[in-house]
């Protein structure tokens, strides 16, 4: 990103009631579809924001009053940078693939805000989430899970609450790890912990990331958006202890939802938590040192099965769906003889239902599927 | 809008018939929204070119000056004229300075003057969030760069601030002073379109003199004989605070109407000062270059330099407020050949070594410290800290941060080695300079025309407005009389130590001599550290004259002696002589009850302060209640040892405390 680009991207992603669809729906019209910088669009005439990118007026309205906000901005960013913080906007090559790849374009947002080592964004990463006032065995097992991601070299994410995100943060530094802070508030005001991790952050083995306008303090409402992102940036899911609501729950419901690959640590049989409600979700078991556990017959049902079938290959699958629907409508039939799956026609169709790249075409009353806009390559680079 | 119709909202707002050319040029582009760098003399109305589109915008213009007094000037004038103008400074209250953000967040403010610096604090930050901005101005624009005669570190953040607003917000930066040189690494560093407007610097108002002289005897009699034969006030420039300090004490033996000003005084004197040099209250004010740059006071007549400047920029910045008014104006430079060392040791220790930068680095990179923490751990003076950290931060090695409300520097990782070729060219380059100014001084030629010359105005006058070119050459020839009144004043001159303080019943002393400027140092250095003996009797006599000369008059209860750290008892069997001479009883209870090191092992003020703290105490404490007391010991230098006693005689009840020290160190830590 240039620096210039800067206030524009501060007042593009937070266009207030937008939501990241919008915006980042926005994006891929003017850099992927019209090759513009963000600053060239906001030089736009109203008539092009209409005519050519279809907004309305309250959007228009929005866009002209974050418009008039740019010199304000500015001072903002300056102090922003002056303080070593970067912005990583969702075009520049430095975004998380990760990132993208799980949330998408509904769910991604248009900015990172960060300080530290960025590269810690391009490795394998997990995240170690559960409750602050987690039991003795959830950090047991946090510290465990730390400890053998860091031997890995995988980054731990963790969103710096009490419990078991402190422990995952303090167990990877520990053992010489790289770790991820999801910050629940604008990374300006985290003062105490710059000052806390200094060393770790200087060293290049923790990156702090928020994804709040710079300034916003906690809020609660910031912890739970912030769940997703800590979802997110992981290759892995791991859930220390979970209560039956609460910011965890949610977050593990969601990305069960979303497909996500998710290990619940197994409970003792007299531990008061929901982790065996989540396995029974879908979420995988594993022991305290983070090994998969037999699948027990028992809680099994079969649509979890499915889930955990399907789900090793889960990220390849989409992309393969992506390329072989590239070229030409195609039927789900030729589709599986395509990407040599033993699905059922039934099972593959609601799978590629849920897809937001597919576009759904019938053809002579045959079912075709085909990437969504295909004139251009869009979502390809932008999500990756 | 065209230009007619500019200049009736001029004649109608700002009393003025029209526009300059290059004032239109410059406020046409700005009013276009462009970035103009905009280079013109002292006197030439720059500030017009943003008052004016101020007052034409919508919002709020904010205008970055280092300078609190011309910001005040400024602003006064604004307000005189019926237009809303304010200004943020570190010496207004925090309530001031709230309030005057919350008029502008509610759009009352046309234009406010802030200084560079404030855009570390997080109140000015959340502000401007709510501004409605419309311009933004650098005054002073040669401190954005270190080939100019005055960088400042904060200017840094004004280009990154610059180079993040939007497109089409205008910009201008300002300054009187810039060679080509400086001129095209300022508008490089704005970048993105600048267009650089300059004007001509000659002022031919000016009566440009060089007094040839050997000692500074000379400069001292030709002043006190001839400063109240020239017309009008003026100001005099000396090389150091001390030096301020000596000749306004001579002119004031002399009875020649003075001051002195320098970036020792606290806020409210300095004001009362550039006031009165406003009203004329003085014939002269002697200051360091700390004095007058911004301050619009149209007929200072005449500009004395009693110390070659650095270089011919920082000369024609200095000499250019006077004569703003375009009457004649002398201006009047002292040559002594040797005075190029002071300028020359300031060039030459301009930056520390680097095992302290080394210092500096190696304790950043293991904690988050702030400036003091750096003093303590690296037993680093203030400004060589000061120093090290602005070039840290300018190769991109650190940078300065505030965290929970306290500025720290932050080690950025991944950064590049130091390099020490930028300080050996910058280095040069002032060298060079400070030859120019030597040149200037020794030319035979016209000295405006070396002026213009030397900041790339190419423009050809006829220059015939100095000693060279038809005015008269001023000379010294030095009169007995007048050697006399000088020896009388020198030997009655005794340097004061400052160390009143809140809470503390120890008034301002004095010292008998300055250490380094006399004999007197030598001879205690040798007493401290060569021979072992005494100190010698002059050094008794000294003193006793200094003592007289200023508490003569008063009674002390019993005299007390700061105890040896490790000069044995030199400074008791010194106290005891005195005793006897001043006729003051001695008391030896002060004692040390805990050992400290020697206070010059350290290089600042916290170090000092930290190792005399608690270190004295009374057997006998009791007989220092309701007393006035005379404190004796040999060199005062930060002051922390005699200003830690002093709190701790009024701990115990002392009501007056008068120090009393053989000699006060020149140039020591500057906190």
């Amino acid at each position: 990103m240039k620096k210039e680009e800067a206030t524009y991207w501060i007042a593009l992603a937070h266009l207030p009631r937008w939501g990241y669809s919008k915006i980042n729906n926005l994006i891929i019209k003017f850099f992927h579809e019209n090759k513009l910088s963000v600053d060239e669009f906001f030089q736009l005439t109203v008539a092009n924001w209409k005519e050519q990118y279809q907004l309305d007026e309250r959007q228009i309205s929005d866009l002209l009053q974050a418009k008039s906000e740019l010199a304000s901005n500015a001072f903002l960013a300056e102090s922003f940078f002056s303080q070593g913080y970067e912005i990583i906007p969702i075009t520049s090559p430095e975004y998380s693939k990760t990132l993208k790849a799980n949330l998408k374009t509904t769910h991604a947002p248009a900015v990172l805000y960060v300080k530290g080592n960025k590269k810690i964004l391009e490795e394998k990463s997990i995240a170690i989430v559960g409750s602050r006032d987690a039991s003795e065995p959830a950090l047991k097992f946090t510290d465990n899970i730390a400890k053998l991601a860091s031997k890995e070299f995988k980054v731990v994410v963790s969103g710096f609450a009490k419990g078991v995100d402190k422990q995952a943060l303090d167990s990877a530094i520990h053992y010489n790890g790289q770790s991820i802070i999801v910050l629940p508030q604008g990374i300006m005001t985290f003062s105490s912990g710059f000052k806390n991790y200094y060393k770790q952050i200087i060293s290049g083995d923790v990156l702090v990331l928020s994804t709040f306008f710079p300034q916003a303090p906690w809020k609660a409402e910031l912890a739970m958006a912030r769940n997703p992102i800590i979802y997110g940036l992981s290759n892995e899911i791991y859930v220390a202890e979970s209560a039956e609501k609460g910011g965890t729950w949610s977050g593990v419901v969601d990305g069960l939802r979303k497909g996500r690959k998710i290990f619940v640590r197994k409970p003792e049989p007299n531990e008061k938590n929901a982790n065996n409600i989540l396995i029974q979700k879908g979420a995988i078991a594993v022991d305290s040192a983070g090994l998969e556990l037999p699948v027990n017959l028992i809680e099994k049902e079969t649509k979890q099965i499915s889930i955990v079938q399907e789900s090793p290959g889960y990220e390849s699958l989409e992309e393969k769906i992506r390329s072989a629907c590239n070229r030409k409508p195609i039927s789900a039939k030729e589709l599986l003889i395509k990407l040599n799956l033993t699905w059922s026609t039934q099972k593959l169709n609601s799978y590629i239902k849920k897809l937001n790249f597919i576009e759904v075409v019938k053809e002579n009353n045959i079912t075709l599927y085909k990437l969504k806009h295909t004139t251009s390559t869009t979502q390809t680079t932008l999500f990756l | 809008m065209t230009r007619q119709e500019a200049e009736v909202i001029l004649q109608d707002t700002f009393k003025l018939p029209n526009f300059y050319t290059e004032q239109w040029q410059t406020i046409e582009k700005v009013l276009k929204g462009e970035k103009v760098l905009l280079i013109e003399k002292t006197g030439f109305g720059k500030s017009l070119c943003f008052q004016f589109p101020a007052i034409i915008f919508n919002g709020t213009t904010v205008i970055f000056s280092p300078l609190i007094a011309l910001m005040r000037d400024q602003v006064k004038k604004l307000t005189a004229l019926g237009i809303a103008a304010k200004c943020i400074n570190s010496e207004q209250t925090p309530e001031e300075n709230k309030q005057i953000l919350s008029e502008a967040k509610q759009g009352k403010i046309k234009i406010l003057y802030v200084a560079p610096e404030r855009q570390e604090n997080t109140d000015w930050i959340e502000a401007t969030q709510q501004i409605n901005l419309s311009m933004v101005v650098i005054d002073e624009a040669h401190c954005i760069s270190v080939w100019g005669h005055d960088f400042r570190p904060a200017f840094k953040r004004m280009i990154n601030l610059v180079q993040l607003l939007p497109k089409g917000l205008p910009v201008l930066a300002t300054t009187a002073t810039a060679t080509k040189r400086v001129e095209l690494d300022v508008a490089q560093q704005i970048g993105s379109g600048i267009s650089t407007i300059r004007g001509n610097l000659m002022r031919n108002n000016f009566k440009l003199f060089v007094i040839k002289v050997t000692t500074e005897d000379e400069k001292f009699i030709w002043l006190g004989e001839n400063i109240t034969k020239l017309p009008g006030t003026g100001i005099l420039y000396a090389g150091t605070r001390v030096d301020t300090e000596i000749y306004s004490r001579w002119f004031e033996n002399l009875q020649i109407s003075s001051t002195f000003y320098n970036a020792g005084l606290d806020t409210e004197s300095r004001i009362e000062i550039e006031n009165g040099l406003i009203n004329s209250k003085w014939k002269c004010i002697i200051s360091t270059n700390a004095l007058g740059m911004g301050i619009d006071k149209p007929d200072i007549r005449f500009i004395i330099h009693t110390q070659i400047p650095q270089s011919p920029i920082h000369y024609y910045q200095e000499i250019g407020r006077a004569g703003r008014d375009g009457q004649p104006a002398n201006i009047i430079l002292f040559y002594n050949p040797e005075d190029k060392k002071l300028p020359q040791a300031f060039i030459e220790s301009a930056r520390p070594s680097l095992k302290k930068y080394e210092k500096v680095i190696h304790a950043i990179k293991s904690e988050l410290l702030g400036e003091k923490d750096l003093m303590k751990q690296t037993n680093l003076k203030q400004n060589q800290i000061r120093i090290i950290k602005a070039d840290l931060i300018e190769q991109g090695i650190v940078r300065e941060i505030m965290n929970e409300q306290n500025k720290k520097i932050e080690y950025i990782p991944n950064s590049k080695p130091l390099n020490t070729k930028t300080f050996e060219d910058l280095r040069n380059a002032k060298l060079a300079d400070l030859d120019s100014m030597i040149a200037y001084a020794e030319t035979n030629g016209s000295r405006m025309e070396f002026l213009c010359d030397y900041l790339g105005d190419k423009t050809k006058y006829t220059f015939n407005n100095c000693d060279n070119t038809g005015e008269k050459k001023l000379t010294v020839s030095v009169k007995p009389e007048w050697k006399e009144k000088l020896q009388h004043f020198r030997e009655d001159y005794f340097p004061e130590l400052k160390v009143e303080a809140k809470g503390s019943n120890i008034v301002n002393g004095v010292a008998a001599s300055y250490y380094g400027v006399s004999n007197v140092g030598a001879a205690l250095h040798r007493s401290k550290y060569e021979q072992g003996c005494n100190f010698p009797d002059f050094l008794l006599s000294l003193t006793a004259k200094a003592f007289r000369k200023k508490f003569g008059h008063e009674t002390f209860d019993f005299m007390l002696y700061i105890p040896s750290t490790s000069s044995g008892d030199l400074v008791k069997n010194f106290a005891v002589k005195l005793s006897q001479v001043v006729k003051v009883p001695i008391n030896h209870t002060l004692i040390k009850v805990r050992p400290t090191k020697e206070q010059k092992v350290f290089e600042n003020m916290y170090l000092k302060t930290d190792n005399v703290k608690g270190a004295f105490g009374f057997t006998n404490p009791a007989i220092i209640q309701g007393k006035t007391i005379l404190l004796i010991d040999d060199i005062f230098d930060s002051g922390a040892t005699i200003k830690e006693v002093g709190r701790l005689l009024t701990k115990f009840g002392a009501i007056k405390i008068v120090p009393v020290v053989i000699a006060k160190t020149v140039g020591g830590d500057i906190v």
